[in-house]
């Protein structure tokens, strides 16, 4: 009975102050958009970093004058770190299938026909299991008599480190933005309120002289940020939806074939979810900057 | 203009007053007086008890900088009792009732309402002490976008009670203040005393022990403003307390009830049964 009359003391607050209330609803829209379009581009960014650190391989190359002995006492090496997972696979790359891919990059692979013999050493391509254990490989098969001395163990050491702070600074960078977006947002909102209840000081100050606690008095303006908060909120999913179809949608079918060659596995959040997100954090928002101006201009 | 008081004049000369509100003798049983009947209500902040409705105990109240609002006053009103508060503007009538409804608080003494000393009263009890009191003010103070029905209803809902409670007791009050007709007006479609008496009927449906007003009349004109003090003196009679700031001569004069004379902050006179004026019987202009 009680929600049902701060409803009804909202709803008749949003019509009183028309113009208000719209104004905080397409702050609500505007912050609600702005965070809509920045969390799919963040979590997709983060998944494409991802997607490059789990390609960080170690290539371990093996001499032309390694025996048969010494090349097996190096994959059984490697195949022990395999067991305890350190490394994901072990794959042998001999002589042969290195000139053959070899050429398969080449324009022009005729080039290779002038050799005398083949250069190329054969390897291990490893693939660790994180990122981080490259390291633990490389220690373990270093001065390997089976090693090509020339070759020796090629790891992309620099770009796998660059790979992770660049990872972990898109990610903060991403919470750092999407907290000023919020607070920014909240402050906005908590504006608005602040407006409405300027609007209404006389009423406020009617219901506390017939005896209204700050309780009754801050729900409606409470649950008036909140509809104005899930409206901005609703019509920018709308927004986003549009976008997400015309645009994002078409373009990446046309980019797909490119996609797929790459071998990119970068995916971003799904739209249900991102819609649920949405509506939360604009019903948050509206909660959070009218409870926080409240707060401030209702003390009795 | 007006004669003196005459010293003997009995109150029932309200009988000669043109009406406006329909005479209706069960009122009685509309407002009750709790401290009377001994129940204490739910929610209800004050003591039971014989002692005085309102107490001021050598209460001082000093504005920024040296403006004195209240100098030192000290004075009881019982329980059912009508009370005028009379005095210049400026006089300390305003710092009073804002000192009794706990809108100010005193730079010193004490104030002592329906048993509960307001000093030591917690902030989130006042909702509470403003519901025990009815409040009636010069510009009536109504919600402009609610209609007479809306503004009476909104005190009870303030209150807690129940939608079926409140389509039952706002018809009930409004006839009862004389607005049989006009439930579904808005503030500005009612004429000065019309406003008046919607403002009256809110800060009645609570069943306050207390009515308060605060220059009721002081927008209204004289016939109007007989109709008012008339609907304020049949709610005392069913044992509400009131008390009323005025500077309306001629209605203070006419009632002959208690009056406490205010100026620059202290208590001038308190008498029964008085005019406006101290009875000293020369002529005033």
């Amino acid at each position: 009975m009680r929600i049902g009359m701060f409803f009804r003391e909202a709803l008749r607050s949003i019509r009183a102050n028309a113009a208000i209330s719209v104004a905080a609803t397409v702050t609500a829209l505007i912050a609600v958009f702005i965070l809509g379009a920045f969390i799919p581009s963040f979590m997709y960014v983060r998944s494409a970093v991802d997607a490059q650190t789990a390609k960080v391989d170690v290539d371990v190359y093996i001499a032309d004058t390694a025996t048969v002995p010494q090349v097996n006492a190096l994959r059984e090496k490697l195949d022990g770190l395999r067991t305890d997972g350190t490394v994901a696979a072990v794959t042998y790359v001999s002589k042969d299938d290195a000139l053959r891919i070899m050429k398969e990059r080449l324009r022009d692979p005729s080039v290779l026909d002038e050799l005398p013999s083949n250069p190329l050493p054969a390897k291990f391509n490893v693939q660790p299991t994180e990122a981080e254990n490259a390291d633990v490989i490389v220690a373990a098969v270093t001065n390997d008599p089976a090693l090509d001395p020339t070759e020796g163990i090629v790891y992309p050491e620099s770009t796998a480190d660059r790979l992770l702070t660049a990872a972990k600074f898109v990610q903060w960078a991403g919470f750092v933005l999407i907290g000023i977006l919020l607070l920014a947002a909240v402050l906005l909102i908590g504006n608005t309120i602040r407006l409405s209840i300027f609007a209404r000081r006389r009423e406020v100050e009617v219901m506390r002289l017939v005896g209204a606690t700050n309780w009754f008095i801050r729900w409606p303006f409470m649950i008036e940020g909140v509809i104005c908060g899930l409206v901005g909120a609703v019509v920018a999913v709308g927004m986003l939806w549009g976008i997400k179809v015309g645009v994002v949608d078409a373009w990446a079918a046309g980019a797909d074939t490119a996609l797929t060659k790459t071998g990119s596995a970068a995916g971003t959040i799904a739209f249900p979810l991102l819609t649920v997100v949405l509506v939360g954090a604009g019903a948050l928002l509206g909660a959070v900057g009218s409870g926080i101006t409240l707060r401030r201009f209702l003390k009795v | 203009m007006s004669d003196g008081p005459d010293s003997g004049r009995p109150t029932f000369t309200l009988v000669e007053v043109p009406d406006t509100t329909p005479v209706d003798p069960d009122m009685a049983p509309m407002f009750s007086a709790p401290v009377q009947d001994g129940k204490r209500r739910k929610g209800d902040i004050f003591r039971p008890g014989p002692g005085p409705m309102v107490e001021f105990r050598n209460v001082v109240k000093t504005y920024d900088g040296n403006s004195r609002g209240l100098d030192g006053v000290s004075l009881g009103i019982g329980t059912g009792e009508f009370v005028f508060l009379v005095g210049p503007s400026g006089s300390g009538k305003s710092t009073f009732i804002r000192l009794i409804i706990r809108e100010l608080r005193p730079t010193s003494g004490s104030v002592t309402v329906g048993g509960r000393d307001l000093g030591e009263l917690r902030r989130s009890k006042v909702p509470y002490l403003r519901r025990a009191i009815g409040c009636v003010f010069q510009d009536f103070r109504l919600l402009p976008d609610r209609t007479a029905a809306e503004n009476v209803a909104y005190a009870l809902q303030v209150t807690g009670h129940s939608q079926k409670e409140v389509r039952r007791r706002v018809p009930e009050i409004l006839s009862l203040v004389g607005l049989d007709d006009k439930f579904d007006r808005l503030p500005r479609e009612l004429s000065g005393g019309e406003q008046q008496r919607v403002s009256i009927a809110r800060a009645l449906v609570n069943h306050p022990r207390l009515l308060i007003a605060d220059e009721p009349t002081g927008n209204l004109d004289p016939e109007t403003s007989l109709g008012i003090m008339d609907l304020l003196l049949r709610i005392n009679r069913t044992g509400t307390t009131v008390l009323v700031a005025t500077h309306d001569q001629h209605t203070v004069d006419r009632m002959q009830m208690r009056v406490i004379a205010l100026e620059a902050g202290r208590v001038v006179r308190d008498e029964e049964s008085a005019g406006y004026h101290e009875d000293t019987g020369e002529v005033l202009a």
